[in-house]
C-alpha cells in the first residue's frame, strides 16, 4: 500500500531562522504516528505544512497521494485537523459549531453522533466556555472528525491535562485509528508517544534524528537499562565502570548506605558482576533495581538534551 | 453558505457588546436629547406687520422689544396676512409674526401666528407675548380691551432640533456598530484561533469573511429600521427620506465596515483594537455634526470636518429628510462618500490578511 503521507526534504525558513532543515519520512496507512521533540523543534511547522496551512521553503509532501503545496484544498477536504490551543466561536453551542464546520465539507458526520463518541452528547447545547479543560480537548479532537477524515492531525492533544483526562484522550485517539483513519500526533510527552504511537519520529532543532517503533528505539540504545544499586557502604566506582557494558556511573550517599546508578546493556551478566563486586568489597547488597530505558533516554542519547528542552 | 451565514448572525446577536453599540447606544442619545427641548432656548424672531403706524402699535413694539428673548422686527413690506404667512414659510429664522389690524371699534386686533414646532417653546413664547400685550393694553386705556390677541400656528419652515438630530443619531449608530463591532469580531476570531481553524478547512477564507460582513449588514439594516421608527415616533420625521435614506445608510455602513477591517488588520490585540475603533469613531461623532450643525465649528477645523465620511453621510441624510431633497440631489456628498468607499476598500484589502492568523 502506498504511504498515506510522503515527506521529501522539507525545508522551512523564517528569515534567518531555519524551522525545518530538510526532513523526509513516510507515514503508513492505519498507524498512529508520533512526532516527538522539545518545544521549538519544528513539530508544529512540519504538521502545518502537511495540513496546507504553511508553505514550505523547499521540498515536497503528499498527503493521500495529493501534493499539499499545489492542492491544499483537496487535501483539506480529506484530513481532520485539531490545532494547538485552537478555540472555537464562543457564542456558538457545541452542536452549532459542528454543524457549521460540517458545512465546509462535502462529506460530513452527524453532529450528535460525533458528540456521543466523546461522551459530550448531553452538552450539545453548551458553549465552549462552560466546558472543563478535558471536555474542551475532547471536543476539539472530535471537531477534527466532522468530515470523517482519512488522516487526522492532532497537535499536542493532551497538553495541560491531568493523567486521568490524558488516558481518556488516548482511548479516543485509539478509537479514531480503529475506525480506519491514520493518525499523526505531535507531543512532547514521551510517555504518551510510548503508550500510544506505533512509530515515533524524533525531531530536534528542525532535523529528524530518529524514526522507529518505540521498543526498537529503546533497544537501539547502547545501554538501554537503568540499574540502581543500594549497598550498605561505598563501592569503588572505577571498578564498577570496568564491568563490560556499564556506562554513566553515579554514586551518592544516603542515610542507610550508598546508592549507585548506572546504565547497562547485558543486564544479567552486569547484575552478577555487581553482586560479586559487593561481596568482594565487603558491603551488603540492600537493593538492586533494573528498569528499561525510556524514549526520554533515547532522545537524550541522540541529542544530548531532554525532551523538555533542558 | 446558509449555515455559515446563520452562524455568523447568531454569533453577532449573542455578542452583547455588539448589540449594545448597535441599538442601546444610539437609543440612549435619542432618549436623552428628547428630554431636552433645545428649540425653546435662544431668541425667538418675531416680526410685526400690518397697522404698525398706530400709537398702540408703536407702544406694543417698544414693549415687546424689552422682552429679553424676543428679537422684534417691524416689517412694513408685508401688507397682508397672506404676505406674513409666506414670509414665515419662506424666510429662514422667523419664528412668529404679529399682524395688527384696526377694527371698527376702538380695539386693535392682533393676530399672533406661531411658527415654532416645539410645543413647549411655542407656549412659552405665546404666554410671554400675551402678557406684554395685556400690559400695554392696560397702560394705554383704562379699558382692558385696547388690543385683542388671537393666536394660531402654522408649520415651521425650520427643522426642529429633533428632526436635525434623528438622522445624526442613525448615522452615528451605524458608524459605531459597523466599525467597533466588526473590528472587535475579527480581532477576536484571530485571537481565539478561529481564523486559523477555518483556514484548516476547505472553506475559502473570503467566504467566511463575506459571511461576517453580511451578518453585520443585516444587523445594520435592523438598526436603521428600528432607530428610524423610534426617531419617527419621537418626532424626528426621518421616514420621509424613503429609499434614498436607506441607500445613503448602506453606502455609509460599507465605509465604516471597511474601517473596521482596517483597524482589525493593523492593530494587534483585542483591547487595542477596540480602543482604536473608539478612538476613531468618537471624535468623528462630534466632528461630523451628529448633534449640532458643523457650521458652528471653528474655521481651522473645517478642513477636517469636511473630509470626514460621517459629515457627508449625515449631510445627505438630512438632505433627503429635513431639506426635502431627492437622493440624486445629494450628489456632492455621495461623490465624496463613493471616494471613501473605494479608498477604504483598497486599504482594507491589504490591511487584513488571513495569513497572519
Amino acid at each position: 500500500m502506498p504511504p498515506v503521507i510522503d515527506v521529501q526534504r522539507l525545508v522551512k525558513r523564517y528569515g534567518e531562522i531555519t524551522a525545518l532543515g530538510g526532513v523526509s519520512f513516510q507515514v503508513e496507512p492505519g498507524e498512529i504516528f508520533g512526532i516527538l521533540g522539545p518545544n521549538g523543534a519544528g513539530k508544529t511547522t512540519l504538521v502545518e505544512i502537511l495540513e496546507g496551512l504553511t508553505r514550505p521553503t523547499e521540498g515536497a509532501a503528499t498527503v493521500l497521494g495529493i501534493p499539499v503545496v499545489e492542492h491544499p484544498d483537496a487535501v483539506k477536504e480529506r484530513i481532520g485537523v485539531q490545532l494547538q490551543a485552537s478555540s472555537y466561536h464562543q457564542y456558538l453551542t457545541l452542536y452549532e459549531i459542528l454543524e457549521l464546520f460540517g458545512s465546509f465539507y462535502q462529506r460530513r458526520a452527524d453532529p450528535m453522533e460525533l458528540l456521543r463518541r466523546v461522551h459530550l452528547e448531553d452538552r450539545a447545547g453548551a458553549r465552549i466556555k462552560h466546558l472543563s479543560g478535558g471536555m474542551r480537548q475532547r471536543f476539539s479532537i472530535m471537531a477534527a472528525l466532522v468530515n470523517e477524515p482519512e488522516v487526522v492531525f492532532f497537535d499536542e492533544p493532551t497538553a495541560g491535562l491531568d493523567p486521568d483526562a490524558r488516558r481518556d484522550l488516548w482511548e479516543i485517539v485509539r478509537a479514531v485509528r480503529d475506525s480506519g483513519a491514520t493518525v499523526v500526533l505531535t507531543t512532547h510527552y514521551m510517555e504518551e508517544a510510548e503508550v500510544l504511537c506505533d512509530r515515533v519520529a524524533f525531531l530536534n532543532a528542525g532535523s529528524l534524528v530518529a524514526l522507529d517503533t518505540p521498543p526498537r528505539l529503546v533497544r537501539s540504545l547502547h545501554a538501554p537499562y537503568h540499574v540502581t544499586l543500594t549497598t550498605s557502604g561505598p563501592i569503588d566506582a572505577r571498578r564498577i565502570e570496568q564491568i563490560d557494558g556499564v556506562a554513566d556511573v553515579t554514586q551518592r550517599a544516603v542515610a542507610d548506605g550508598t546508592v549507585t546508578e548506572l546504565r547497562s546493556g547485558d543486564t544479567p551478566r552486569v547484575a552478577a558482576a555487581l553482586t560479586a563486586l559487593a561481596s568482594e568489597t565487603g558491603v551488603a547488597l540492600l537493593d538492586l533495581a533494573i528498569q528499561p530505558a525510556t524514549l526520554e533516554d533515547v532522545f537524550l542519547s541522540l541529542t544530548g538534551r531532554g525532551l523538555s528542552g533542558s | 453558505m446558509k449555515t455559515l451565514l446563520s452562524a455568523s448572525l447568531k454569533m453577532l446577536i449573542r455578542d452583547h457588546q455588539a448589540i449594545f453599540w448597535a441599538f442601546m447606544f444610539p437609543m440612549l442619545f435619542l432618549g436623552v436629547f428628547r428630554l431636552f427641548s433645545f428649540d425653546s432656548y435662544g431668541t425667538t424672531n418675531l416680526i410685526v406687520a400690518g397697522e404698525t403706524a398706530d400709537v398702540r402699535s408703536t407702544a406694543l413694539v417698544d414693549a415687546l422689544g424689552d422682552v429679553e428673548f424676543l428679537d422684534v422686527t417691524v416689517r412694513d413690506d408685508l401688507p397682508t396676512v397672506a404676505d406674513v404667512e409666506a414670509a414665515l414659510a419662506d424666510e429662514d429664522g422667523l419664528d412668529a409674526a404679529l399682524f395688527l389690524t384696526e377694527s371698527a371699534g376702538p380695539t386693535l386686533q392682533a393676530e399672533l401666528i406661531m411658527a415654532i414646532n416645539d410645543p413647549i417653546g411655542s407656549s412659552v413664547t405665546v404666554a410671554a407675548i400675551r402678557a406684554v400685550v395685556d400690559g400695554v393694553s392696560a397702560a394705554l386705556t383704562d379699558a382692558p380691551r385696547a388690543i385683542e390677541v388671537f393666536t394660531r400656528s402654522v408649520d415651521a419652515d425650520e427643522a426642529s432640533f429633533f428632526e436635525f438630530l434623528g438622522p445624526g443619531i442613525i448615522g452615528m449608530g451605524l458608524m459605531s456598530f459597523a466599525t467597533i463591532s466588526l473590528a472587535g469580531s475579527l480581532s477576536r476570531y484571530r485571537e481565539e484561533g478561529v481564523l486559523r481553524r477555518i483556514r484548516a478547512t476547505p472553506l475559502a477564507p473570503s467566504r467566511f469573511f463575506v459571511a461576517v460582513v453580511v451578518a453585520h449588514l443585516v444587523i445594520a439594516a435592523g438598526q436603521v429600521l428600528l432607530l428610524a421608527l423610534v426617531a419617527e415616533a419621537l418626532g424626528a420625521n426621518v421616514l420621509r427620506g424613503g429609499i434614498g435614506f436607506l441607500l445613503i445608510c448602506i453606502v455609509g455602513t460599507v465605509i465604516f465596515l471597511n474601517l473596521g477591517v482596517i483597524i482589525a488588520g493593523r492593530v494587534q490585540g483585542r483591547g487595542a483594537v477596540e480602543g482604536a475603533a473608539n478612538a476613531i469613531t468618537l471624535p468623528m461623532m462630534f466632528l461630523s455634526g451628529t448633534f449640532f450643525p458643523t457650521s458652528g465649528m471653528p474655521a481651522f477645523i473645517q478642513p477636517v470636518v469636511q473630509a470626514l465620511p460621517l459629515t457627508h453621510m449625515l449631510n445627505a441624510l438630512r438632505g433627503v429628510t429635513i431639506r426635502g431633497e431627492t437622493f440624486v440631489e445629494q450628489w456632492p456628498s455621495l461623490l465624496i462618500l463613493a471616494a471613501w468607499v473605494v479608498g477604504t476598500l483598497i486599504v482594507a484589502r491589504f490591511a487584513f490578511s488571513f495569513r497572519d492568523a
